[in-house]
């Protein structure tokens, strides 16, 4: 085993995982914010975060055909693209909430989880659908912005790409304006209110039904916000990259304690820092007998090991079982 | 003089800082029927809960028939001879009422996996004799009638009988009924003890119930238990627990608030 | 009697139309149409089952022999109705959601694939593939090991709540998965993403010789249907059986409230391991006859992708319905492997006849448009449709009206 290799990719490694992670925890949220108030896992949320990158990646390829993308500034741009990434991924997440959610309150646990499955399967192929249709592809990558891929040399080994950099601030940024959100405002409380106890909720005079739509707006922004730094930082996307980072951003907020929000951001960077190590690592301590492609099943291993043993997470508290 | 039947010695059960059963003792003779009552929130569920294994005490024993309930599973504690009704009706709402009496001799049930796949005679009559006691049961209660009906569509009364029905499918010694009369009329409630009677001297049934009906518990207990904030207050028969202060004022304090 | 006349027009009709038009989807369509028509009408019950045996083994061959798509098509009906047999014991019956079924089935099938082709030789050096006959001994192998798999997976994970025992099983379906696609190393198990090929086929039970004139690769998917057609009637068998018994009844009563269930008597872990265990082996049976049927098989057909598939099926046709289940795999097979298929196919023939529809030239359809790829949205709206308008499925589960014997005053 070559330690000195070891130690010197270390930087990197942890790099890409903090970037992975708040890509999860990012995504987490959404998963998160709508198990807190409805208990119900929303499978579509990663077909929410998928269609956040394709606005993205539309809006840059409009720009590019226009001419327009290396005129105007890339942190407007991607303000840009992050504010319709996020406004289209929430509504997105509103209507499939009053669609194929709503009409199923009060049914057993499992007939909202398998519409929610429904849907998800259902927007992979609409997206494929659509984009066959506009740009006959649907494979798409994101234009390449110059300022963003300048790299800012920290030592020898190391160097950090302008826009890892970008994704990390978004992230930060965010993760602390949904704080202050959900904890300093009236609509927070209210929030949490719901989330608490529907029932004496709205004899308090909240509107559970708003508070709901607005817990998906809030969400699905998150996740379509994920989408486009994820379309930012990885490039390449198509309608079906959703699944697996939809699964492990479940994954990392279960780590967390589901309905949990600091609870969720927490589990996403644990979960990306373990994969990022594990990626890089596995190969290099089994002497390449397990490659990176175990990085999967070694995120599902958390998962599975996480809900076996300890289902309420690191953060969060015992799960009431609606009786 | 008789054994008893049950026997639970200093139960305690806490949900976090609360104090839900605090040290209860009591036991049950055979062929009773003891009540417990006490205001909304004494304790009375908790404690059938403790007793059919759905919670685990934080301490105390339970007993029956000499044999401690602690640590078994609830169908393990079916299986010895103890089955409830609950106060929310739960029954299997889309399985037919037999269906549901059926479910409830599930323990008494002695086919293999492989009798069921090979179908012979082991099994047919196996299953003709499980029906037909089924269908004895449903006679029982009343509903023969209605065997063939889906349990959400029965009305509120009858589904609680067919608890009751579903309960007996276990052959229990000891039933636990939690509130069989709540939200019957009058006669429908005087209807169900007068079945209550006739279960004990029928069935060698043993009955310990929770009610809140005054008018039921006085005339049909042979004992009653009288629980307030998880604290056994009183103990005794009927008359004499109507005439104790303490009750007095449990039930008098709760009716100043409502 | 009309009922009866009916199906037998319906049958009769639908035989010519497809020797008449041997590539006609709509024609083969209203075959299947007429089974069902079949099944639903009032008959004999003598009169029934003998029209089914003659449509099924007698009809449905004959229209193979004269388009032998069809008949793959209802080998894969038939695979994917015990498939799905399989898992309404698990959702259906037991109400538990395992959104990773797919992964008994690959059990079964890579269990045949590695000893049923020179893969094993990597493994254990020298000997194989086994013997073709061999391949009935591996049905009971597939059946016993997938139920072990399921027992062990079911052992940690049933204790959960619904939704997290349905996350888990997909978890456990995808490290499956990551599995056949990895285990090429350290030991060259699964031949990792390229396969594994080519896998031995059952022996024929009669020799060739006995059909003069009839093709090699016919006689194989003829023999393959009647295969298929044999384990799904077992299967309908055994979930019946199951299902009328105190065991059946136990798994609706946890679906319906596991804690009443409970405090009757049910086993709670007990009776779902065995739930499981049962849909699991379905599974395995399946898996290796899929193994065999296809001679090369590798990760992508046990994805995600094909679970949700299945649960389509059982929840189209209905949860806890057997012919439910055979008829939602019937109808989402169809739907991928004709409609969707055929659908694409003539958009093609419009596009290169250059076709003009109300002003649009479809010679300008984009090509990456392929309709037949579409299978995820077909499961989608299947999912999202009944579960908003018909939660029990198209055949829902009937209960069973049962006269009570001597009945009393």
């Amino acid at each position: 085993m070559d330690f000195a290799l070891l130690l010197e990719i270390f930087p990197q490694v942890l790099l890409d995982g903090v970037i992975l992670g708040f890509m999860y925890a990012l995504i987490a949220l959404g998963y998160t914010m709508v198990y807190g108030v409805l208990e119900f896992i929303n499978f579509a949320h990663s077909e929410i975060f998928v269609v956040g990158a394709f606005v993205g990646v539309e809006i840059l390829l409009g720009l590019k055909n226009a001419g327009a993308l290396d005129q105007l500034p890339p942190f407007l741009v991607l303000l840009l693209i992050l504010v319709a990434g996020m406004a289209v991924s929430g509504l997105l997440a509103v209507v499939i909430e009053r669609v194929a959610y709503r009409p199923l309150r009060g049914a057993p646990r499992l007939i909202p989880l398998i519409s929610a499955i429904g849907v998800s399967f259902f927007l992979q192929d609409f997206v494929r659908l659509i984009e066959s249709v506009w740009r006959n592809a649907f494979n798409l990558v994101y234009p390449g912005m110059e300022g963003l891929n300048r790299r800012l040399e920290l030592t020898a080994t190391v160097d950090v790409p302008v826009k890892a950099l970008v994704v990390i601030t978004a992230s930060l940024l965010m993760l602390w304006a949904l704080h202050l959100l959900v904890n300093r405002t009236k609509l927070g409380t209210a929030i949490r209110a719901v989330a608490e106890d529907q029932a004496t909720a709205s004899l308090m005079g909240i509107n559970v039904n708003a508070m709901i739509s607005l817990t998906f707006l809030i969400g699905g922004a998150m996740g379509g916000a994920a989408g486009v730094l994820f379309g930012v930082q990885y490039g390449l996307i198509n309608p079906y990259t959703g699944f697996i980072p939809g699964l492990k951003a479940f994954t990392a907020a279960v780590l967390g304690g589901i309905g949990n929000i600091p609870g969720a951001m927490m589990g996403g960077l644990v979960l990306g820092l373990l994969e990022a190590f594990a990626a890089s690592y596995l190969s290099l301590l089994t002497g390449g007998a397990f490659g990176a492609e175990y990085k999967d099943i070694f995120a599902f291993s958390v998962l599975i090991l996480i809900l076996i043993f300890r289902p309420r997470g690191l953060l969060g508290e015992v799960v009431r079982e609606r009786a | 003089m008789t054994l008893p039947l049950f026997q639970a010695k200093g139960v305690t059960k806490m949900f976090g800082g609360l104090v839900a059963v605090n040290q209860i003792d009591f036991l049950v003779e055979p062929s009773r029927i003891v009540s417990i009552i006490g205001p909304n929130g004494a304790g009375k569920t908790t404690l059938f809960n403790v007793f059919t294994g759905l919670y685990a005490p934080d301490s105390g024993s339970v007993t029956f028939k000499g044999r401690s309930l602690v640590g078994l599973r609830p169908d393990e504690i079916t299986a010895a001879g103890v089955c409830r009704t609950f106060q929310n009706i739960r029954l299997f709402s889309n399985m037919t009422a037999i269906e549901n009496v059926l479910v409830g001799m599930h323990t008494r049930v002695t086919l293999a996996a492989w009798d069921v796949l090979a179908r012979g005679s082991r099994f047919r009559l196996a299953e003709e004799s499980l029906w037909r006691r089924a269908g004895e049961l449903l006679t029982v209660v009343g509903l023969r009638t209605k065997a063939n009906e889906v349990a959400r569509h029965l009305p509120y009364g009858d589904q609680r009988r067919l608890e009751i029905a579903r309960a007996l499918g276990a052959a229990p010694s000891l039933l636990l009924l939690d509130e069989p009369t709540a939200g019957m009329t009058r006669g429908e409630a005087g209807a169900l003890m007068a079945l209550l009677r006739r279960l004990i001297a029928e069935f060698d049934i043993t009955v310990l119930l929770i009610e809140h009906n005054m008018r039921v518990v006085m005339e049909i207990s042979d004992g009653v238990i009288v629980l307030d904030h998880g604290e056994k207050i009183a103990e005794g028969p009927p008359a004499e627990v109507r005439q104790h202060p303490r009750v007095i004022e449990a039930y008098l304090g709760r009716r100043s608030h409502a | 009697m009309s009922h009866a006349a009916g199906v037998l027009v319906l049958l009769a009709a639908s035989g010519y139309a497809v020797s008449i038009f041997p590539h006609s989807i709509l024609a083969f369509l209203l075959f299947q149409l007429s089974i069902l028509a079949l099944y639903l009408a009032r008959m004999r019950p003598w009169l029934k089952t003998t029209v089914a045996v003659l449509a099924l083994c007698v009809m449905m061959p004959a229209i193979g022999t004269i388009n032998g798509y069809y008949l793959e098509v209802a080998t894969q009906v038939g695979i994917f109705a015990a498939l799905a047999l399989g898992l309404n014991i698990v959702v259906g019956l037991a109400g538990l959601l395992d959104l990773g079924y797919v992964a008994f089935f690959a059990v079964g099938a890579y269990l045949w694939a590695i000893f049923g082709s020179p893969q094993a030789n990597r493994v254990f050096g020298g000997g194989f593939p086994l013997a073709p006959g061999w391949f009935f001994v591996f049905l009971l192998v597939g059946l016993t090991v997938a139920a072990v798999t399921g027992v062990l997976l079911g052992l940690p994970v049933l204790r959960l709540r619904g939704d997290y025992l349905a996350i888990v099983t997909l978890g456990f379906g995808e490290v499956i998965r990551v599995l056949a696609n990895n285990l090429d190393k350290p030991i060259n198990l699964t031949n990792g993403p390229k396969g594994i090929t080519p896998i031995e086929r059952p022996p024929l039970p009669f020799s060739p010789a006995l059909l003069p004139g009839v093709a090699p690769s016919l006689l194989y998917s003829l023999y393959f249907y009647f295969l298929v057609l044999l384990i799904v009637g077992i299967v309908v068998v055994v979930n019946r059986r199951l299902e009328n018994s105190h065991i059946g009844r136990a798994w609706e009563a946890i679906r319906e409230d596991e804690t009443a269930a409970q405090a009757m008597g049910v086993p709670l872990v007990r009776s779902k391991l065995l739930a499981f265990a049962c849909g699991a082996s379905f599974a395995g049976v399946i898996g290796v006859l899929f193994a065999a049927k296809q001679v090369f098989i590798n990760p992508e057909s046990f994805t995600f992708l094909e679970s949700i598939g299945v649960l389509a099926m059982v929840i189209l046709g209905g949860m806890g319905s057997i012919p439910g289940a055979v008829l939602g795999a019937t109808v989402v097979t169809v739907l991928n492997l004709q409609v969707l298929k055929g659908f694409s196919l003539w958009l093609n023939e419009l596009r290169n006849a250059g076709t003009v529809v109300l002003g649009y030239d479809l010679a300008n359809l984009p090509t990456q448009l392929e309709p037949a790829k579409y299978e995820r949205m077909v499961f989608g709206v299947i999912l999202v449709l009944m579960m908003i308008f018909r939660p029990a499925g198209i055949l829902p589960a009937r209960r069973r009206q049962r006269e009570l014997a001597e009945p009393q005053q």
